[in-house]
C-alpha cells in the first residue's frame, strides 16, 4: 500500500458532492488516499476498520473464508463506491477481508475523526448517515438477491 | 338465433326411440347417450330404449349427487351428470406421436386418429356449448388438434332440450340454454308421450326425412316450448355476468382466493367433469428396452401441483393460485384467448366438487357486480360459432397478442423431424451446446428467441432454445436438469433426435433499430439470447449502442465464455459480467446483474432492453430499465413456463390471458400489463 495525503478530491465523489460546502471542508481534513496494488490485502475479516473508504479508481473483492472452499468472493466494489462502513457503525469490526483484485486507489476518512465530527455536526451526521445508509441498503438489496441463488442448477426434473 | 330448416318438425313418439337407433345403428354409428351406471346418469354406449335413464332423475345440490325415481316413463328428466361427451370427443388417453429407436437413430411417427361414426344422444343446450368452445380451442387454430378434429367430424349431435334443470344449473347466466338453437343435427324436446323432433342441419334433415315422423302438431310445439321455458324460468339468472371478466381481472388480489383454498381439495374434480376444460399432458409409454414408446396426449388440471411446474420452481405452488387460475381463466382470460366464456354453466364442477364449493358464490364473492346492474350494461355472454355469439363483452385486456411469427403448417401435426449432432461442446459442468443438422426447412428458417421441441423416444419433449441457426442446422444449449435433457446431453456425433419447431414467437429485433440495445441475461438464460446477438451483428449499423449484461452463479457456470471473451474485444459491444460468487482467482466483477447498470450510463428514451433470466432476475432488471426511462413497449422479456405442446392446445403454459409458447415466449411488458411478475401466475 502506497499512503499519502488526499490525491483525489472528496468533492468529485458522489459522496462528497452532497455533502454541504462547509461539512466538505471539515471533512476533507480528514481524507487520506492510498492505492494497492493487484491481490493486496486492504482489510481482513474481523480487524478494527480504521478508515471509511471510497474506491476512486480500481476494484476490490470482499471476500469470506469458507471452510473447506477457501475464500470466497461475494462482492466486489467498484469505483465510486464505498467500503469499510464499520469504521463508523459499532464495533468498528470488518464483516469481510477486503483485497484489491487489480491496482485500485482510495480515499481514506479517518474513522474516528469522522466519528467525533459526526456526534459534533448534527448537518454533517444528517448527510453522511444518509449516504452511508443508501449505500448499505443499496448492498443489503444486492445481497438478498444473491441470497436467492437463481442460477442455481436444479437437478431431477422430470424432462 | 335458430336454424331454419326446410323439413318440419314432427312427433316421435315415445316407441319409436329404437326406430332412430336403428337408422343410427344401421348407418354404421355407435350410438352414446344417458343411461344409469353407478349410481349416476351417464353418457355411455345405447343399443335400445330400454337402456335410457327412464323415470330417473337426479337431485343435486352443491358437492351431492342422487338418483331419485320420477315414476314416469320419461327418459331424458335428469340434468347432466358427471360425464360430458368430452369423454368421446376428446378422450382422457390419446395417443400422439410414436417413437422408436432402429438401428441407433430414431424415428417419430404420427399416431393416426381413429375416428368411428358416432351418435350423441341427449345432448343439453350448455352441452352444445361446451362442443362449441372445443371446437374453438382445439379445432380452429392456428394449432389442430387432429384427433379432437376427426372425432368431432365424426360425431352427430341430437339434443334434447332441457326441461328439468337441476339446483347448481346456470345455462340461463352463461346464455347456453335451456333452448337448443344451434350446433345440433337433430333437437329432440321431451313431452309426456314422446318427442318433437327438428333438424339443425342437413345431416338431421336427412335422418328427420327418414324417420317419417307425422307432423308435429300446433298443441305439442307449444307445449314443448312451454316445458323449456318453465326450466328457464326455473333457473332464473343467478350469475350475473355482466362486466364479470373485467371484475374478476381486477379482483386479482381478493383476499377470497385464499378464504377458497381453505375449503379446496385440490383435487381436480371441477376440471375433470368440467366440458369445456382441455388441458392436457404427454405421458409416455414405452416397451421395457425402450426401443418404442408411444406419447400420449393425457387429460391433466391446473389444479395439479406440478401442472405449473418448471425446472427449479413453480409458478403456483399454493391452492389460491390455482384456484384463480381456473376461475380467471373459465371466465375472464378465456374471452381474451378464445372470443368467449369458457363456462356454459351446466354445474358440474359444483355437484361433483368433493367439498361443495359453488361457483355462482364465489363468482359473486370475488367479483361482485355493481348493486345498480342496469340492462344496458348486462352483456349476453353466448358461446363461440358466428351463429352463437350474441353480443361480446369489451376483453380484460388488449386484444390477443399478434403472433410475430406465423405458425407453419407443420405445426398442426405433431411430427418430429429428425436432426443429426454434427457436434459437441461442453459449456459448464452439466450443460453442453449441441450443433445439430437437419434439412428441415421450417427449423432453418427459426427467429431468434424462438424454441423447439426435442425428443428422444420413451422421454418427455423438452422445450429448449435455439441458442444459435445455421445454414444447415442449429444448435440448442442443453443443461442436464432430468432424464430427457440428461439422455440430450449424452448424445454424441452423428446421433439423432426429433425437433419440432420452430415454435413461439422471437425477439422483435427491428424494434431496436435505431436505438441503444441493451441486452440483460443471468445464468442458461444467454442460450435464447445467443442468436439476438448474431442478428444485431449481422447488421450492426442498424443499431446504435450495444450493451450484454451477463450475470452467473460463478465463473464456471458462465455459457460461450471464448465468445464472451471475442465479444468484449469488439469496439462495437459493451459486455458486462458478473457472477453471484466467485474463488480468488475471479479478477472480474461478483454481485447482482443489475448492479452492472452502477458504473453505465443509459439515455432510456433511447434505448430498447432484451431480458432473459429466472422470473426475479428479471423483474429486478425491469426495476432498473424502468428508472432509467426505458418505457414498457421497449422492455422484451422472454418467460418460462411448463410446456408440454408447444403450440397453445395443452394449457400448461397459460399466463393471463397469453399461452407462453404460442403468443411468446417473448412479450413486450406492455403487453403482459400486471401479469409480469404476479405472484401464482
Amino acid at each position: 500500500m502506497i499512503r499519502g495525503s488526499q490525491s483525489g478530491s472528496l468533492r468529485d465523489t458522489w459522496f462528497g458532492a452532497r455533502l454541504p460546502e462547509v461539512q466538505l471542508t471539515r471533512l476533507e481534513a480528514l481524507v487520506g488516499s492510498a492505492s494497492y496494488q493487484a491481490g493486496a490485502q486492504i482489510l481482513r475479516e474481523g480487524d478494527l476498520t480504521r478508515d471509511l473508504g471510497i474506491v476512486v479508481q480500481g476494484r476490490v473483492a470482499l471476500r469470506l473464508r469458507v471452510p473447506e472452499r477457501g475464500m470466497t468472493t461475494i462482492l466486489t466494489v467498484e469505483a465510486g463506491e464505498i467500503i469499510g462502513w464499520s469504521a463508523v457503525v459499532p464495533p468498528h469490526r470488518s464483516t469481510s477481508t477486503v483485497v484489491a483484485v487489480v491496482p485500485t486507489d482510495l480515499l481514506l476518512i479517518d474513522g474516528a475523526g469522522l466519528r467525533a465530527a459526526l456526534d459534533a455536526d448534527p448537518v454533517l451526521a444528517a448527510a453522511v448517515y444518509q449516504s452511508l445508509l443508501e449505500a448499505v441498503a443499496s448492498r443489503l438489496t444486492g445481497t438478498r438477491m444473491q441470497l436467492l441463488d437463481l442460477f442455481t442448477q436444479h437437478r431431477d426434473e422430470p424432462w | 338465433m335458430v336454424i331454419p330448416s326446410s323439413v318440419d318438425p314432427g312427433f316421435l313418439p315415445r316407441a319409436g326411440l329404437d326406430r332412430l337407433l336403428d337408422l343410427l345403428t344401421a348407418d354404421g354409428r355407435r350410438v352414446i347417450g344417458p343411461t344409469i351406471s353407478q349410481g349416476a346418469v351417464v353418457y355411455d354406449e345405447i343399443h335400445r330404449a330400454a337402456d335410457l335413464p327412464s323415470g330417473w332423475t337426479a337431485d343435486q345440490a352443491p358437492g351431492s349427487y342422487r338418483l331419485r325415481s320420477t315414476g314416469t316413463d320419461r327418459q331424458f328428466d335428469y340434468a347432466v351428470g358427471p360425464t360430458s361427451w368430452k369423454h368421446e370427443t376428446f378422450p382422457p388417453r390419446v395417443p400422439l406421436t410414436i417413437g422408436r429407436r432402429v438401428n441407433g437413430q430414431v424415428t417419430f411417427e404420427d399416431a393416426v386418429p381413429v375416428a368411428p361414426l358416432v351418435a350423441f344422444l341427449g345432448v343439453r343446450g350448455c352441452e352444445i356449448a361446451a362442443l362449441l368452445t372445443q371446437d374453438t380451442v382445439l379445432a380452429r387454430g392456428p394449432a389442430v388438434d387432429r384427433d379432437y378434429a376427426a372425432r368431432r367430424a365424426a360425431a352427430l349431435v341430437i339434443a334434447v332440450e332441457c326441461v328439468t334443470p337441476a339446483d347448481t344449473c346456470f345455462c340461463t347466466s352463461m346464455g347456453t340454454g335451456p333452448e337448443v338453437t344451434a350446433g345440433f343435427d337433430l333437437a329432440m324436446t321431451e313431452l309426456d308421450d314422446g318427442f318433437v323432433v327438428r333438424a339443425g342441419s342437413p345431416a338431421g334433415e336427412r335422418l328427420l326425412e327418414r324417420l317419417e315422423l307425422s307432423p308435429a302438431d300446433e298443441a305439442r310445439t307449444s307445449a314443448a316450448r312451454s316445458a323449456v321455458a318453465a326450466a328457464r324460468e326455473l333457473m332464473g339468472d343467478p350469475v350475473p355476468t355482466g362486466g364479470l371478466p373485467a371484475r374478476l381481472s381486477a379482483a386479482a388480489e381478493s383476499p377470497r382466493w385464499a378464504e377458497i383454498a381453505e375449503r379446496c381439495l385440490a383435487c381436480a374434480n371441477c376440471t375433470l367433469v368440467c366440458p369445456t376444460c382441455f388441458c392436457t399432458s404427454v405421458t409416455q409409454v414405452s416397451d421395457l428396452d425402450g426401443l418404442e414408446a408411444t406419447a400420449e396426449r393425457t387429460w391433466d388440471s391446473c389444479f395439479t401441483l406440478g401442472f405449473s411446474r418448471v425446472a427449479g420452481g413453480n409458478f403456483r405452488p399454493r391452492v389460491q393460485d390455482r384456484y384463480r387460475q381456473w376461475l380467471t381463466h373459465k371466465f375472464a382470460t378465456w374471452w381474451d384467448q378464445f372470443g368467449s366464456s369458457g363456462c356454459v354453466g351446466c354445474g358440474r364442477c359444483i355437484t361433483w366438487c368433493p367439498v361443495g364449493i359453488d361457483v355462482r358464490a364465489e363468482l359473486l364473492a370475488v367479483a361482485p357486480p355493481p348493486t345498480e346492474l342496469s340492462d344496458a350494461t348486462t352483456q349476453i355472454i353466448g358461446v363461440p360459432g358466428p351463429e352463437r355469439i350474441e353480443a361480446v363483452p369489451g376483453p380484460t385486456t388488449p386484444a390477443l397478442l399478434t403472433a410475430m411469427t406465423p405458425l407453419s403448417d407443420a405445426v398442426e401435426s405433431p411430427t418430429y423431424s429428425r436432426a443429426f449432432v454434427a457436434e459437441r461442446r461442453r459449456e459448464t459442468v452439466d450443460t453442453v451446446t449441441i450443433r445439430f443438422d437437419t434439412d428441415d426447412p421450417d427449423l432453418l428458417a427459426g427467429r431468434p428467441g424462438q424454441f423447439v421441441m426435442a425428443a428422444l423416444p420413451a422421454f418427455s419433449a423438452a422445450p429448449i432454445s435455439v441458442s444459435r441457426f445455421h445454414p444447415d442446422g442449429l444448435e440448442l444449449t442443453i443443461r442436464a436438469a432430468g432424464a430427457a435433457t440428461r439422455a440430450m446431453c449424452g448424445l454424441r456425433r452423428g446421433d439423432s433426435l426429433g425437433l419440432r419447431g420452430p415454435m413461439g414467437r422471437g425477439w422483435p429485433v427491428d424494434a431496436a433499430e435505431g436505438h441503444d440495445v441493451v441486452i440483460v441475461t443471468g445464468g442458461i438464460g444467454l442460450a435464447p439470447l445467443r442468436p439476438l446477438v448474431d442478428a444485431l451483428f449481422a447488421e450492426r449499423t442498424r443499431f446504435r449502442e450495444i450493451s450484454l449484461l451477463y450475470g452467473a452463479r460463478s465463473p464456471s457456470d458462465r455459457l460461450y465464455v471464448e465468445e464472451l471473451s471475442e465479444l468484449a474485444a469488439r469496439p462495437d459491444l459493451d459486455v458486462g459480467q458478473i457472477v453471484d460468487r466467485a474463488g480468488p482467482d475471479w479478477f472480474g466483477r461478483v454481485g447482482v446483474v443489475t448492479s452492472l447498470f452502477d458504473q453505465r450510463h443509459l439515455d432510456g428514451s433511447k434505448a430498447v432492453a432484451f431480458v432473459c433470466g429466472p422470473e426475479r432476475m428479471m423483474t429486478a432488471t425491469v426495476d432498473v430499465l424502468r428508472d432509467r426511462g426505458v418505457t414498457d413497449d421497449r422492455i422484451f422479456v422472454t418467460l418460462e413456463r411448463h410446456m408440454e405442446c408447444g403450440v397453445g392446445l395443452c394449457g400448461h403454459c397459460q399466463l393471463g390471458k397469453a399461452f407462453v409458447c404460442r403468443d411468446g415466449p417473448v412479450f413486450s411488458l406492455a403487453e403482459m400489463g400486471p401479469a409480469f411478475g404476479r405472484e401464482g401466475l
